[in-house]
């Protein structure tokens, strides 16, 4: 197992290389010209476009931009981010939290309810139940999250003045402001610090803020897990085992609940990739409209304003975060079927 | 499962309690505006300006709503021929400097804090940084630099240019430069640093052979990027970028005390929210943009002021189009394909477009009555602005115009082009588009296509004279023609050059009204100028922007300035009822 992991560990930094190379190659095809414009925010600084290209050397070979690019990553410098107007490195850490909290609340949800409702559904398949939650779930997967975040936003806080968007209330952020050393950020997440100060009201307020977000977040991801764990109780209960228990008389419910369900979690593994890949896209249209500023919100402005250190980092990051992931799913995978070790 | 559903109704209900919208001592702002750097020498945006100039102070200021007035701030008096304040035919301004201010760490102002900072400015004068206004009227360069080397005896020249007399700072200036006041005014030339605090922060350590260690600074590395230490109403008691910018006010200003305690200025780039934020009270000032206007005028609770501002755009005709693989002039010929490099030097082209642009519906149907185009490039508001004639929309006119252009063979063969505009800004889109119907509905050989470039690439592309009329804008840097109809018709003006635009009598009239004290004589040049602007037609003025300030009706104190856009706010004049 141990060796397995190893030879993994090993094939994860090839991939981390290919991932680097594959976007320092694409954002490489923008002209040295476009990629000094991003520093330009009035036609008044246009004058300087070719001293910028000069300064960073942008009209050099990809060879020689890319070694100089992983020669700074190496020194721990991962370059300067004009949307955060601040190094890299520490933006990162300004906006991980936020996003990291949104996540940490959504996936047990997502979990408990998407695993709750496509274990429902398929025992009672064909039923009312079944039918209501494939509709809400086809619903949830084809609206875009940008709107339904913008539905939620207009209902709750348009109509009901509830969840207002933002991190904190006014009130609680100039306190927070206000006493740096009475409320100390262990986290940067504001549900846990207020926790850890004893503030229950900070935490309560951060929750407050994050009922929508989180809604949207769970609402996202959500349909795709209800979908295959229906699928795997469908086919668990079709299975010789169950039959025969069904006809030895065991309960029912001890019949997919002991047995069908243990098995039908095993496909669930299999797309927990592909959720943490949901949950970051989710994460950029929940952000930028609850106006949360975390990792999302930091992508998705990066992208507009052509913030190359930042595309840069983030993308490995996400790269890093989604092999790591797969990763555990299949060492996840070799644990629970030996046969995987010996490929 | 029951258990867990009642646990999260519990806490959604806990968590849905109302809470109260912002403090009544506290002002709350959200925009959508990004500080990039808190350093007076290196910020040159609006943003970024509104913060320091909250914390920190200039010797003068605007005067209320005026750009051409202005009163005095650590100075004791605004300079002026009659107080004795100005010298030597306009090349020497003296300035007093206030007693008994003090900064928020404590220190005292003093005159010699005053003059390290205008040369500690333009000694930094970072890449694309605002420095350019004060070493022009300094040292008679826009940098220090040329061709990526500090030019020889800048910062002699610098050091020698102020000077500390008694409790007074004296600037020198080579030759007359009347903007000088509304440079120091609105720029970051004037913004008073303290010395002693901003040395040993790093910042320039005063003198002259050190000084190019301290010059053109790299984005980020500027010291003073994210610390503050003004003479102002307020100082920053946290700033989170792209964030929140929080100000707290100071116990030790020299001034009258400003009535809020504390203001936040919050992003948010999302309108829907920013509007709810407006509705709830959560917010009491949101940035509006034009289009969403009509969401706002009739909101209860909430006040609206719409400000005209110093900034124009206009659709730009280029004299010389890059001919090399250019697909916006199709095949660079006059063979009904495309059109010649040098289409637009004909006169008769120009006119023909102008009259193709009815301004009437474009401020109806665009932008519901709400704006004004003036006639030139000098915009309303700035001084020596004069009304012009302007070409009236008549196809007929412009079909006629068309017919002659080109010896009759733009009307014969026709032509095909591209009219570009950044993606993204409606009122440029629909502009561009009632031109291109207007100009094809006069023959069916002529053909334009409407193309929105997006913002980094047309920055480019026009500068690499790409496009044959590019629809673009600019902001005042300081409340001057020379601002302006330099920029617009000068053939080495930013848009001038790129233009390829030259009347050697504009450029003679542009040099000469910049260094010209005598208000008679500037003015009847910069009327001149505006005269060529309708006689060349290099270019159709479309509309001078007009801002939007929405504020919750408990909120007083807002005085309209056409130079502070809607990033700006000054918080010190502020009240919440």
């Amino acid at each position: 197992m141990t060796a397995y992991i190893i030879r993994r560990l090993f094939f994860l930094v090839f991939v981390l290389f290919g991932v680097s190379i594959l976007i320092f190659g694409l954002l490489s095809t923008f002209s040295p010209e476009r990629r000094a414009a991003a520093y330009v925010t009035s036609p008044k600084q246009a004058e300087n476009i070719p001293l910028i290209i000069q300064e960073y050397g942008l009209d050099k070979p990809f060879y020689v931009q890319y070694g100089k690019w992983v020669q700074q990553v190496a020194k721990g410098n991962l370059g300067w981010s004009l949307v955060a107007a601040r190094p890299v490195a520490q933006a990162f850490w300004t906006y991980f939290p936020t996003t990291l909290e949104l996540n940490l609340l959504a996936s047990p949800l997502v979990i408990i309810v998407g695993i709750w409702l496509g274990t429902m559904s398929g025992v009672h398949r064909d039923s009312f139940f079944d039918h209501s939650t494939r509709i809400a779930a086809i619903v949830g997967w084809s609206l875009p999250t940008f709107l339904f975040a913008l539905i939620l936003l207009m209902v709750f806080y348009g109509y009901l003045g509830m969840f207002s968007p933002g991190i904190l209330s006014s009130k609680l952020s100039l306190w927070v402001a206000n006493h740096p050393d009475e409320f100390v950020r262990y986290t940067g997440m504001y549900t846990f610090d207020g926790l850890l100060n004893g503030r229950l009201d900070i935490t309560l307020n951060a929750l407050r803020h994050l009922v929508l977000p989180v809604i949207t977040q769970v609402i996202v991801v959500v349909a795709l897990l209800m979908r295959v764990m229906r699928s795997g109780m469908i086919e668990e209960m079709n299975k010789d085992y169950i039959i025969t228990a069904k006809a030895k008389g065991a309960d029912f419910k001890t019949i997919y609940k002991k047995h069908a369900k243990k098995n039908a979690l095993i496909p669930v593994i299999t797309v927990a990739g592909q959720l943490v890949a949901l949950s970051m896209e989710g994460s950029i249209a929940v952000e930028v409209v609850f106006s949360r500023q975390g990792m999302g919100w930091w992508l998705a402005e990066s992208a507009t304003q052509l913030d190359m250190p930042v595309l840069m980092s983030v993308c490995m990051f996400v790269g890093l975060v989604f092999v790591t992931s797969n990763l555990i799913i299949d060492i996840m995978y070799a644990y629970v079927d030996p046969r995987i070790r010996l490929h | 499962m029951k258990r867990i559903i009642s646990v999260l109704a519990c806490v959604l209900l806990m968590a849905s309690v109302a809470v109260a919208a912002s403090p009544k001592d506290t002002f709350v702002f959200e925009s959508y505006g990004t500080v990039r750097t808190l350093d007076p020498a290196c910020a040159y945006d609006v943003v970024s300006h509104q913060r320091i100039m909250n914390i920190y102070e200039s010797l003068i200021f605007f005067d209320g709503s005026a750009t051409d007035k202005f009163g005095p701030v650590l100075a004791t008096e605004v300079p002026s021929a009659e107080n004795g304040g100005i010298r030597d035919d306009g090349k020497t301004y003296e300035f007093k400097i206030r007693k008994g201010v003090k900064f928020h760490n404590g220190n005292e102002l003093t005159a010699e804090d005053v003059a390290y900072s205008i040369k500690r400015h333009m000694v930094v004068d970072q890449e694309g940084g605002p420095m350019w206004m004060m070493l022009e009227a300094v040292a008679g360069v826009s940098s220090t630099r040329k061709d990526g080397k500090i030019i020889d005896g800048i910062f002699e020249k610098i050091d020698k240019s102020v000077e500390v007399k008694g409790d007074s700072v004296i600037i020198h200036l080579p030759r007359p430069f009347p903007p000088l006041l509304a440079v120091l005014a609105y720029s970051y030339g004037g913004v008073i640093l303290d010395k002693e605090w901003t040395i040993a922060n790093g910042g320039w350590d005063g003198t002259v052979k050190n000084a190019a260690n301290f010059n053109g600074p790299a984005f980020g590395a500027e010291p003073l990027q994210k610390i503050a230490n003004g003479t102002g109403p307020y100082k920053m008691l946290k700033w989170t970028p792209s964030n929140e910018f929080i100000f707290q006010r100071t116990d030790n200003y020299w001034g009258e005390k400003p009535e809020l305690k504390t203001a936040i200025i919050r992003y948010n780039k999302e309108w829907s929210s920013r509007k709810l934020a407006l509705q709830n009270g959560d917010a009491d000032r949101v940035t509006v943009d034009a289009q969403y206007l009509s969401e706002v005028q009739d909101m209860d609770n909430v006040k609206l002021f719409s400000v005209p501002q110093l900034s124009v755009t206009g659709a730009m005709f280029c004299q010389k189009i890059n001919p090399e693989a250019n697909p916006n002039i199709g095949s660079g010929k006059l063979d009904g394909e495309g059109i010649p490099p040098n289409f637009f030097a004909d006169i008769n082209v120009r006119k023909a477009f102008l009259h193709a642009f009815d301004r009437q519906m474009y401020i109806e149907d665009v932008w519901n009555g709400n704006v004004t185009i003036p006639t030139t490039p000098n915009a309303k508001g700035l001084p020596y602005s004069k009304e012009e004639p302007v070409y009236e929309y008549d196809l007929e006119k412009a079909a006629e115009l068309m017919k002659k252009a080109w010896g009759g063979k733009v009307w014969d063969k026709g032509f095909k082009m591209v009219l570009t505009h950044n993606t993204g800004n409606a009122q440029r889109e629909a502009a561009a588009l009632m031109i291109a119907e207007n100009i094809m509905s006069l023959n069916p050989k002529f053909q334009i296509e409407v193309r929105n470039v997006d913002w980094k690439d047309y920055t480019v592309g026009y500068r690499k004279f790409m496009y044959p009329l590019f629809i673009i804008g600019w902001g005042a840097d300081f409340p001057d023609p020379d601002n302006f109809l330099t920029t617009f018709m000068a053939s080495t003006g930013p848009y001038g050059k790129f233009m390829a635009y030259k009347n050697d009598e504009v450029d003679k009239l542009a040099k000469y009204a910049r260094f010209e004290i005598d208000p008679d004589k500037r003015r009847d040049a910069y009327y001149r100028m505006q005269d060529l602007w309708f006689e060349d037609a290099p270019g159709l003025i479309l509309y001078q922007k007009v801002d939007h300030f929405a504020y919750r009706s408990n909120v007083d104190g807002f005085i309209p300035n056409p130079m502070l856009d809607h990033e700006w706010e000054n918080l010190k004049l502020l009240k919440k009822n």
